[in-house]
């Protein structure tokens, strides 16, 4: 060895205040990282399934922050779990493990910061990838604000999604053990919601889970009444409790220098492993609320069932529609589509003298099935007013804006003439023609659904009554329909209490 | 494997002094090559996959996302192993040692395809495996060319990046049948019926263009790994 040879091997000595031992590992750590190569990986599929099915919902909080929770995880449990795998075997494959042995470190130390440097970087690749989606979406939304609860899990996966693939690596060291870490994660992870059945399950511990599993995009949650922590408490319970287990497990081999860790390493692990089964208990305990979230009791806030306070956005006409001011953007379509229906029952005793949205309410059904629909009668109140149950507000493929008018035009139009003429679910003769009537005379036919129209069982009003042309019924109807409007208004006025009481004959018809 | 084990493949393989007994030679060459390969532990990954999709199709009562999910991604761990066997623990030096290197890489990827496709589709014999056979084959066959290519282009030890990677896309293809907006693309052929010529093309392309590269170029393999 020359004397050059000799000068350059010399330790350097550290400079104190500048970075501690521990940060300057960290930092070589996080500059050598395989996680940080995975990034682009990472943020294209991210783009490919997160982002450009969030973008295609409307612009509501409540419907595109809890599908990012499980479509960011997903778009990054592979690179992180096969990079924190690929990282932890790195001693393993390289054989390097006797060599480093006599770091001044102890072994656990080198591993913490290998781990904290992937997970570092999976967390600005992810944090970034949110902040892109959520700064979209804040442009476009027109009330509410960004829901904190599903940025949370999803970031309390990352660790533990690195810790559980880093331990692979570090206890199975190998070529094969990054893919088959991070495939591993991705099965667990994306398909263990096969498991869950009705919403007490504990598998909704998984922090793919935001809602009653299997009713897809949900709009009709967290608008009318705040997102619930409970289920998001508990994932996040469980993930930190993983997190720790797993990296004090690491500790609990020992090794040289490292024997002193084994006991308060055992401690940590045990402490993880009691809030993990603690959260999963408490995931299977949760119940699903009336507002169409996960409520676990033990974490319960009661304030969190009070309604959200809003001013709603109204139409101006003579019977206005309002709408939560998340929907604002489907208010135009929504006057226009009831506006021929409303203009013929305005004023009539018993007429809605507005119409406003309204909160779904949620019932759990057999297995994964959940009912939806109005709390209560559908007018109600004095002056009275129809509730309206938007169709986007139902779980289901989300529509456009052309086709909720439709919808509501073949739905809730006739829901709300029938309200008003009476009848319920068998009206007689006389109602189904005026009805009928009524409907015609606002565009609407009466023989058959429109074209095109959504089917049957999502509508949140009922079907427009279907007359055999030719039969009574139908000449009444027509008769009625060609009345000018002021006659078969003022017909109404005087005979809608007998109508409602189904006194009134086809015969008796003008 | 050992450095003699080494030095006798490498002796072998560069065709430098003539063998005395060429078959048993050959057949050395081919049993050090699967051995720096970790062809045998890779054959029993490869096993592993086909037993834990066999377990399973039988034990668990599948909905439709998984039904058509589960095959995928036995089928991407098969992939990924594939193609992590590319890489060479003996890097450059082993290039320039013989002619017959080409072939074995060839014919190690391929047989261990072939090995894949059969594993998986025999583990779905008797059982609801979504796709059946082909779908198996044109998957397989399509994301270890992925992972070829990528072993080409990143190292055989970072090539399961494709694959694994590919599995994501794939699976949300899948998932876009029922929920859009709909990826309908032949490249991501998973999301496609089996008898679909434009996804076995792009597979199939991708698989030929990989195998090619593979076998000529070998996996760029930093010396470290």
């Amino acid at each position: 060895m020359t004397a050059g040879a000799a000068a350059a091997s010399r330790p350097v000595p550290a400079r104190p205040g500048r970075w501690p031992a521990a940060g300057r590992l960290l930092r070589l750590e996080l500059r050598h990282n395989a996680m940080l190569w995975l990034l682009p990986v990472a943020a294209a599929l991210f783009w490919l399934t997160t982002y450009r099915k969030v973008m295609a919902m409307p612009p509501l909080w409540n419907l595109r922050a809890p599908a990012m929770q499980p479509g960011a995880l997903l778009a990054f449990v592979l690179p992180v779990a096969g990079a924190a795998a690929w990282t932890g075997s790195r001693e393993g494959r390289r054989r390097t493990t006797d060599l480093v042995t006599i770091a001044a470190r102890p072994r656990w130390a080198r591993l913490l910061a290998a781990w904290a440097a992937t997970t570092c970087w999976a967390l600005v690749g992810y944090l970034g990838c949110v902040a892109v989606l959520y700064g979209v979406t804040a442009r476009q939304a027109t009330w509410g604000g960004p829901l904190w609860w599903p940025v949370a899990v999803a970031a309390a996966s990352l660790p533990a999604l690195s810790a559980l693939g880093f331990a692979a690596g570090t206890l199975a060291p190998g070529r094969f053990t990054a893919p088959l870490a991070a495939i591993g994660a991705f099965f667990v992870l994306a398909l263990s919601t096969q498991l869950i059945h009705g919403s007490q399950s504990y598998w909704q511990i998984s922090p793919v889970v935001t809602k009653p599993w299997d009713i897809g995009p949900d709009a009709g949650m967290a608008t009318f009444y705040s997102y619930l922590p409970d289920l998001p408490i508990a994932q996040v319970m469980f993930l930190a409790g993983l997190t720790v287990a797993v990296m004090g497990a690491l500790a609990l081999p020992g090794g040289p220098g490292g024997t002193w860790l084994r006991r308060p390493a055992a401690a940590i692990t045990a402490a993880g492993l009691l809030a993990a089964g603690t959260a999963v208990a408490l995931a299977g305990t949760g119940k699903l609320d009336a507002h169409g979230m996960i409520a676990i009791p033990a974490l319960h806030d009661a304030a969190s069932d009070r309604p959200v306070r809003y001013t709603p956005v109204c139409s101006h006409a003579r019977v206005p529609v309002c709408l939560n001011p998340a929907y604002a953007g489907y208010l135009p379509a929504t006057a226009a589509a009831l506006a021929p229906v409303l203009t013929e029952v305005a004023g009539l005793p018993g007429a809605p003298a507005r119409v406003s949205q309204a909160a779904a309410t949620y019932r759990q059904g057999a297995g994964n099935s959940v009912s939806i629909g109005l709390a209560g009668p559908a007018i109600s109140g004095s002056p009275p007013v129809f509730h309206l149950l938007l169709l986007d507000q139902l779980p289901g493929p989300t529509m456009t804006t052309g086709a909720l008018a439709g919808a509501l035009r073949s739905s809730t139009g006739p829901a709300i003439v029938a309200d008003v003429i009476g009848g319920g679910r068998s009206p007689s003769p006389a109602q189904r023609a005026v009805i009928a009537a009524l409907l015609i005379a606002a565009g609407q036919p009466v023989h058959g659904p429109p074209p095109g129209s959504p089917p049957a069982g999502r509508e949140p009003g009922m079907a427009p009554p279907v007359l055999a042309p030719g039969s009574p019924a139908f000449a009444a109807a027509r008769r009625f329909a060609a009345l000018p409007a002021p006659a078969r208004h003022a017909w109404l006025v005087r005979h809608i209490a007998a109508l409602r009481a189904g006194q009134v004959t086809l015969a008796q018809l003008p | 494997m050992t450095a003699g084990g080494v030095r006798g493949a490498t002796a072998a393989g560069a065709g430098g002094p003539p063998s005395v007994r060429p078959r048993p030679g050959g057949l050395r060459l081919v049993r050090l090559h699967a051995a720096s390969r970790r062809i045998p532990a890779a054959a029993t990954a490869i096993v592993a996959c086909a037993i834990g999709l066999r377990i399973a199709l039988a034990v668990g009562s599948w909905d439709s996302y998984g039904a058509l999910q589960l095959p995928l991604v036995f089928e991407a761990g098969a992939a990924a192993v594939i193609t992590v066997t590319t890489a060479s623990p003996l890097g450059e030096p082993e290039r320039v040692t013989g002619r017959w290197l080409p072939f074995l890489r060839l014919a190690t990827t391929l047989a261990l395809t072939v090995a894949a496709a059969g594993a998986l589709a025999a583990a779905g014999t008797g059982a609801h495996l979504a796709g059946g056979a082909l779908d198996v084959l044109r998957n397989v066959a399509g994301m270890t060319g992925i992972g070829l290519l990528c072993a080409a282009a990143l190292g055989g030890g970072l090539a399961w990046i494709g694959p694994v990677g590919y599995l994501v896309a794939g699976a949300y293809a899948l998932y876009t049948q029922w929920h859009g907006p709909v990826l309908a693309t032949p490249w991501l052929w998973p999301a496609r019926p089996p008898h679909d010529p434009g996804a076995a093309i792009c597979a199939g392309v991708v698989f030929a263009v990989g195998l090619a590269v593979i076998t000529v170029r070998g996996a760029r393999d930093p010396a470290g790994e």
